[in-house]
């Protein structure tokens, strides 16, 4: 609404919204939660001021991080996360697509809302617990990994899908109906042209997102860099973890830079 | 690039009604050299996704040839052992805790750390320059990493969690809300240094006032993200829920399995309700 100020139009002024008693009720009712945590997870006073001298202590044995280790083990084990992301990207995508596409209330307005619940209901199973049901279906393995991921990617990606076709231009499906389009014609023509740069930028965001997803999936069996990760802490290999955090934190900053150049081109034209 | 092509017509226009007086019609883009750029980009993600499918091993076969392992899947989990439900109460309790404290303490952290990270309030370069780099390390690590580590350096339990929490917590909201400060309005800054106010003064009277309500609706955002995590820490011994759906699935005992999964699944649905509807309120 761009209409005058209310203030100045309107016979007398509406009153304050009762903001702070809002505030401190909340503030109070935070403040009891945390002490409610704090008394129920009983940490000793010694544990808490030895936990960061301990911290350190662990991190220095990081290094010198075994590096030949690293070349037989680590760099096979996240080739297999990064392909877990791929994958898992390429099916999530799709998948997403038809279903953002009758997500869409400005496209299919009866279909809307059961299928957003749908998407909702998939993106509420993380990745780590959907490969807990994976494993046991097609083994061991960064496929079932792939599989977790793949599958809950749709949730996000046909919800965020169905937003960016929401806010659309909607006048070129009218122009492409009045001209007799069918409605493939209508999604070629008048819809994808416009999402769908936005809608590859936001695959590339969602792989950003499934690279440090798929990183953790071995811990329960699913392949990648994860199983390592575990595996070098409990047998107390230090080196050998230095080396899976060095070849994890590399190669989520190089995909987050390059997957982020590339969506600010194809995002600001 | 064809899309970009096709793009074109709604970006003029879009330039046309904020400039007002027509920038004259784009050159078209070379058609060829477009469809030549295309294909090879085309090719080059076809090669890389055969690469990574065989890397993960996929295969139809493996995902449909093995419906009959779905049934026995179904057949273990359902009915849910309902009668387990009594064992599950303190953990879930445990795994909130976890997610309460994780989130009060890494924001509390998250704050001095954003405001030194954002360009416009840092009180040196350098300072914001060294910030910023950490920030992003600290979000390279994957949530499970995190308590993989603190379980090794403080031993098993809900601390670990916690301490795991609080690291995902600040490198997650002191990213947000350090973009946050530096898109507020920087006239105050300037009013209140301008009156000889220092560092602390400007981050008092002219920062905070402008980024508490970002704060307030990261720290509930922040919530929700560590409440759905909390219940996977266990699975690396981190305390919570998980620690339990670890030992059960170490056991196979899938129709307790299920039951975790349900159960933590609709009290973090219920949670996040309840932390979205506050957060509306609030902010």
């Amino acid at each position: 609404m761009n209409g005058p100020p209310t203030a100045s139009s309107a016979p007398h002024r509406p009153s304050r919204p009762s903001r702070l008693d809002w505030g401190t009720g909340a503030t109070f009712a935070i403040a009891a939660m945390v002490l409610w945590a704090a008394s129920a997870i009983d940490v000793p006073a010694e544990r808490l001021k030895t936990a960061p001298g301990a911290l350190l202590g662990l991190l220095l044995e990081f290094v010198p991080p075994d590096l030949a280790y690293g070349q037989q083990h680590v760099l096979g084990a996240i080739l297999d996360s990064l392909a877990i992301a791929w994958v898992g990207t390429l099916i999530g995508a799709v998948l997403s697509l038809p279903l953002g596409l009758l997500a869409a209330r400005n496209l299919f307005p009866r279909l809307g809302v059961p299928v957003k619940s749908l998407l909702a209901g998939i993106r509420a199973f993380p990745e780590i617990l959907l490969a807990i049901y994976f494993v046991p279906v097609v083994g061991l393995g960064p496929f079932a990994g792939a599989l977790a991921v793949g599958l809950h990617s749709i949730g996000m990606l046909g919800k965020l899908t169905a937003d960016i076709i929401e806010s659309s231009d909607l006048r070129p499906v009218e122009a492409v109906r009045a001209s007799g389009g069918s409605g493939i014609a209508v999604l070629r023509f008048a819809v994808l042209p416009q999402v769908l740069s936005e809608i590859v930028a936001l695959w590339l965001f969602r792989f950003e997102i499934n690279v440090r997803a798929s990183a953790v999936l071995g811990v329960v069996g699913a392949g990648g860099i994860g199983g390592l990760m575990m595996n070098s802490l409990r047998y107390r290999q230090f080196a050998s973890t230095g080396a899976v955090i060095l070849a994890t934190v590399a190669v989520v900053l190089v995909v987050d830079s390059l997957s982020g150049a590339i969506r600010q081109r194809l995002t600001h034209d | 690039m064809s899309t970009a092509a096709t793009m074109r017509p709604a970006a003029t226009q879009v330039s046309g009604t904020t400039k007002g007086s027509g920038a004259g019609r784009p050159e078209p883009p070379d058609r060829l050299a477009g469809r030549v750029g295309m294909g090879v980009i085309f090719a080059g993600l076809v090669g890389i996704t055969l690469w990574a499918g065989k890397l993960v091993g996929f295969s139809w076969g493996e995902l449909l040839g093995n419906l009959d392992k779905v049934d026995r899947l179904v057949d273990d989990s359902f009915p849910p052992e309902w009668a387990f439900w009594p064992r599950l109460v303190d953990p879930l309790l445990e795994t909130i805790q976890i997610a309460v404290l994780g989130t009060a303490g890494g924001c509390l952290i998250a704050l001095p750390v954003a405001l030194l990270a954002a360009r416009t309030v840092a009180p040196r370069p350098w300072i914001y320059r060294v910030s910023r780099m950490g920030m992003n390390l600290l979000r390279t690590m994957p949530d499970l990493f995190w308590a993989m580590l603190f379980a090794s350096a403080v031993r098993f339990g809900p601390f670990a969690g916690v301490l795991a929490l609080i690291a995902f917590t600040v490198a997650v909201i002191s990213k947000l809300l350090s973009e946050s400060a530096e898109a507020i309005d920087l006239s105050v800054l300037e009013a209140v240094r301008a009156s000889g106010g220092g560092w602390i003064e400007t981050v008092r009277f002219a920062v905070w006032p402008q980024i508490i309500p970002h704060f307030v609706s990261y720290t509930f955002y922040a919530f929700e993200l560590n409440i759905r995590a909390s219940t996977v820490l266990g699975l690396v011994g981190a305390g919570g829920i998980g620690m339990v759906l670890r030992t059960q699935l170490s056991v196979f005992e899938y129709d307790r399995v299920i039951l975790i999964v349900l159960v933590s699944l609709a009290v973090v649905l219920v949670i996040e309700r309840i932390s979205e509807m506050a957060r509306r309120r609030l902010v």
